[in-house]
């Protein structure tokens, strides 16, 4: 389209006239980058126009090259890895490929704007917020306009603030008030909310969609999550190895989608839908080494690939019927149909082989008893693990370098039963991941009470399992060193290393591999092989899949729920993603600001959420057919938790005396009464909430 | 024509980054070798040097190239090349001794000190301190005032002020290992102390460790010939590179070889040194990538 019209590079905007024209054409765009010497093509030809006004949602796991592509755009690709590129790529008319460094850096400063996934890295940290908005609006008024326009509070008290005295989500705010400065055509967003607590993704994404709307400029908006792009993007394209799967308007992408790639992404998705009951639905894993392979590069996972996926290249063709819908897939037309046909197969055959009743629970083998700080004995009849007003108190140093009590934990009151797994919800800095260090016996308690066995009866999975597995140790001694009490031969040590492996998928090779040499994926498999090589009793999990590709978060999914069931293990699960709480766990609480504010059974608590908080994170939890909320505010720093109930400054019902409730804060239950006497009640019979409604809202 | 060129031209350079980095491994693996081979000369110099070092030969003041003495001989008729060799033999060997003892020592407190923290860690690093604070060369000569000259002497004086580099060194990079979760992992997993310390953390800090000290051989070697140069090493007739450059200094103007010869052996020596330890710091670095 371009290529007809003369090139004036002067003009910065030489294709205003013309409203429909792309204001980033993209026409078979290949960028190789070398590393150590090998160069390797990271995307594969990618054809795709983005339009002004419209917000292109870009989804691909991690590798697919969907940030290779947003620096292309920029004409930022890191000159160290020496970038070769290939193909036409025009933004607002000018050619980012060829074009002179400089009419590329007045395309940078006129037409394009760029908000990063991490604002405090791309911030100047030395600078305050005010100057760096100056620099991209030109002047303190336009600067304050811009901070105004994109929801920051007081603009002109922030604008004096250093970036690290921000919020996360007033910071990524102020990025994209400097990527909207000076009007700018296009707006590359990569990953803009991945940091972001769910409560405040929901607002930013407002934001965006919102500016979309009002200043006409094209956005392309960068994710791992499908949900994401469904919630704002006007189109999606759907990127794998370096090529686009398949590109559509939103609705037809993810309710008709062609590609199998597509459907298989949608199919391993958690929502609020998915069975809780059976194995999650998950992808055939990347195949090793990620060689090139002819033809299509998605047919060695592919379950619908034929002779000719091997053989020849499928082209981006416009699905007939279907305007502006394509799939690069041979099988496009039938995909959806045999895809389903397989899965009520596979269905079929898993009811099948399902052992009739409940497979009993093997004891667990309980490793070294060493001593035992707390009092090791259960505190009631089938409850594990129990705290009483657990608090949990540091000494840090705050936004301005004083130091300030932080009070992590403010009192939890939590029984845990035998056997049964629990999720801990919470945005970040509710405490949640404090509790779980507390349970392990990682941070001490700066008071209440805790019973629960200790030492090796209690494991742990991190959520970098990268970071949390020594790099110059390989896989065998990892595992062996478990096993040290009591002394097993060689032989004996062997076949139980290796069958921890087994059990958790993964083959006797990777027994001499470094962690560095493993993918993320097998890094958390060797991390929970290592936590349930001598059986623990209690297995905590913190956020073990947020740093996870979807499919490969499903696979992990499924594989603690097939280790808790086997070993009979008792499972806490620290998220913050409620779809993840909810098939993970039997029971549900909700943390906020180091208080539980709901408990309940994943289903109910997710059917009938009875805490106002809970509302606002259930309906902020991205989703396919789910609106943006309307929420207010964001967390509260848990430096100066406000007073009483710590969620009422940000309650929609929040009435006078929640400022200063006492009884508010405790969780009380609500709900019909188990039959049977109440001391013998199971702790997970009753749903409790701590609201001074009392969940009647 | 042109598409001829293009085509022979575009291997070569897409190939270019690549022979580059060859070229810097060989480089880098030559200046090992080179370290080494000085290594080797100075095990084997009692073996390698034609003549007695301490004994005369006769001919006095023979020059350079002279038959039977290629470096020539000194005023009392010593061979120069057999007391270079044997000068060479002292200074690098010590100098290892010593890098290797600090390396011992300072590892050790400072493992100690990184891994336990608390007070362990306070009481061990204010007596590197103490040790820091000595002005090195000051203290070898009061060893040497206090003891006697003597190549013990030197040796122990050197390793007194030597080694507390090597454990603030260890110690910081103990105390960034320690708060990294596969250490807190490896506690929940419920591995011993002493494994924690000599399987998770300790293989951590040998590459920055080695790396320091190999760059250090250079200064140790300059350190040793300065204080026999001053006239605290071993006693006179011993061949010592910094004695006899300071011995035969006032024959500079008119027998130049005689005390340039020792002094450009240890700049030398110095040199290889430190290339070698820039070479051990580059093949970890790319190692590590």
């Amino acid at each position: 389209m371009l290529d007809t019209q003369p090139a004036t590079p002067e003009s910065a905007a030489p294709t205003a006239e013309a409203p429909d024209t792309p204001v980033a054409t993209l026409r078979d765009l290949r960028v190789s980058l070398s590393r150590d010497g090998t160069s390797s093509e990271v995307l594969r030809g990618v054809d795709l126009d983005i339009r002004p006004g419209e917000v292109l949602g870009l989804v691909g796991e991690s590798g697919s090259g969907k940030s290779v592509l947003a620096l292309a755009l920029l004409g930022l690709l890191p000159a160290g890895s020496a970038p070769r590129v290939a193909g036409q790529l025009r933004v607002a008319g000018v050619d980012m490929v060829n074009g002179a460094e400089e009419e590329r850096r007045l395309a940078r400063r006129e037409s394009l704007g760029v908000v990063f996934q991490d604002p405090m890295t791309s911030l100047n940290p030395t600078m305050r917020v005010g100057q760096q908005v100056v620099e991209a609006a030109g002047s303190a008024d336009e600067a304050i306009r811009l901070l105004r326009a994109v929801g920051v509070p007081e603009p002109e008290r922030r604008m004096r603030a250093f970036p690290h005295e921000l919020s996360g989500g007033l910071r990524q705010r102020v990025m994209i008030a400097m990527a909207i400065a000076g009007g700018p055509r296009l707006i590359v967003a990569d990953e803009p909310t991945t940091a972001l607590d769910v409560t405040v993704q929901s607002q930013v994404l407002g934001v965006l969609r919102r500016l979309s709307d009002d200043l006409g400029c094209g956005v392309l908006m960068i994710t791992h999550d499908l949900g994401v792009a469904g919630q704002i993007a006007d189109r999606i394209a759907v990127m794998y190895r370096g090529r686009l799967a398949e590109v559509g308007p939103t609705r037809r992408v993810l309710n008709e989608p062609r590609h199998p790639y597509t459907l298989g992404l949608l199919a391993s998705r958690l929502d609020f839908d998915t069975d809780r009951d059976s194995p999650l639905r998950t992808l055939v894993p990347e195949p090793a080494g990620g060689a090139a392979v002819a033809g299509c590069a998605y047919h060695p996972r592919c379950p619908l690939a034929v002779d000719r996926c091997h053989a020849e290249l499928p082209g981006l063709p416009e699905l007939p019927v279907r305007p502006e819908h394509s799939a690069a897939c041979f099988r496009a037309e039938e995909s959806r149909d045999r895809l389903l046909e397989i899965a009520h197969r596979e269905a079929a055959a898993a009811d099948a082989a399902k052992p009739t009743g409940p497979a009993e629970p093997a004891e667990p083998v309980v490793g070294d008893a060493t001593a035992v700080e707390r009092e090791d004995r259960p505190a009631r009849p089938g409850v594990v693990l129990a705290t009483t007003e657990l608090e949990c108190r540091f000494t840090v140093r705050d936004r301005r370098g004083r130091k300030a009590p932080l009070a992590a934990l403010r009192g939890v009151t939590l029984d845990i039963e035998a056997g049964e797994s629990l999720a801990l919800v919470g945005e970040s800095g509710s405490g949640k991941s404090t509790l779980l260090r507390v349970l392990a016996g990682l941070q001490k308690a700066t008071g209440g009470g805790i019973t629960g066995p200790t030492g090796g009866a209690v494991q742990m999975v991190f959520q970098d399992a990268g970071a949390s597995l020594t790099p110059w140790l390989t896989v065998r001694e990892l595992l062996t060193e478990r096993l040290r009490r009591p002394r097993l031969d060689r032989a004996e040590r062997h076949r139980r290393v290796v069958a921890a492996l087994d059990s958790v998928g993964l083959p006797e090779a990777t027994l001499d591999a470094r962690p560095a040499e493993l993918s993320g994926g097998q890094r958390q498999r060797v991390a929970l092989a290592r936590a349930t090589i001598v059986p623990p009793r209690v297995l905590l999990c913190d956020e073990p899949t947020s740093a996870l590709d979807v499919s490969l978060a499903a696979h992990v999914l499924n594989l603690i729920q097939r280790l808790r069931a086997e070993l009979g293990m008792t499972v806490v699960f620290v998220t913050h993603d409620l779809s993840v709480a909810r098939i993970i766990g039997d029971r549900i609480a909700v943390m906020y600001l180091g208080r539980l504010v709901e408990i309940g059974s994943a289903d109910e608590l997710v059917a009938d959420p009875r805490h106002p908080y809970t509302r606002a994170l259930l309906s902020a939890v991205p989703g396919l057919d789910v609106e943006l909320p309307t929420i207010e505010g964001e967390p509260a720093s848990p430096l100066a938790p406000p007073s009483g109930c710590a969620y009422h400054p940000r309650c929609p019902v929040a009435t006078e005396e929640c400022a200063d409730t006492l009884t508010g804060i405790q969780l009380v239950p609500i709900g019909p009464r188990p039959p049977g006497p109440a001391r013998t009640a199971p702790p997970s019979a009753r749903r409790a909430v701590a609201c001074v409604h009392r969940g009647e809202i | 024509m042109a598409a001829l060129v293009a085509g022979v031209e575009t291997p070569t350079r897409s190939r270019l980054p690549r022979r580059h980095l060859v070229g810097g491994r060989l480089l880098n693996h030559c200046l090992l070798g080179l370290v080494g081979l000085v290594t080797l000369v100075a095990v084997l110099a009692p073996l390698l040097a034609p003549h007695d070092a301490v004994g005369t030969s006769g001919q006095l003041y023979a020059g350079i190239g002279s038959p039977g003495h290629p470096l020539g001989t000194d005023g009392i008729g010593r061979d120069l090349l057999s007391r270079t060799l044997l000068g060479l033999r002292t200074s690098w060997l010590m100098a290892l001794a010593v890098v290797a003892l600090g390396l011992l020592v300072g590892g050790i407190v400072g493992l100690l000190a990184g891994a336990f923290g608390g007070w362990l860690d306070a009481v061990l690093m204010r007596v590197t301190d103490l040790f820091l604070a000595l002005p090195g060369t000051l203290v070898a000569v009061a060893v040497a005032a206090a003891l006697g000259s003597g190549l013990g002497n030197t040796f122990l004086a050197i390793s007194v002020v030597w080694w507390p580099y090597y454990a603030r060194i260890v110690r910081g990079e103990v105390r960034a290992l320690a708060v990294r979760p596969h250490v807190e992992a490896a506690r929940m997993a419920g591995v011993s102390t002493p494994r924690i310390i000599l399987r998770h953390l300790l293989p951590g800090v040998v590459p920055s460790a080695v790396v320091t000290a190999s760059l250090d051989v250079g200064s140790v070697v300059l350190v040793l010939a300065s204080l026999s140069f001053l006239g605290l090493g071993q006693s006179a007739p011993a061949p010592e590179l910094g004695a006899d450059t300071s011995r035969a200094l006032p024959e500079l103007l008119t027998h130049w070889w005689i005390p340039v010869i020792p002094g450009v052996t240890v700049m030398l020596l110095s040199l290889v040194a430190n290339l070698g330890g820039d070479a051990v710091r580059d093949l970890i670095a790319r190692r590590g990538r």
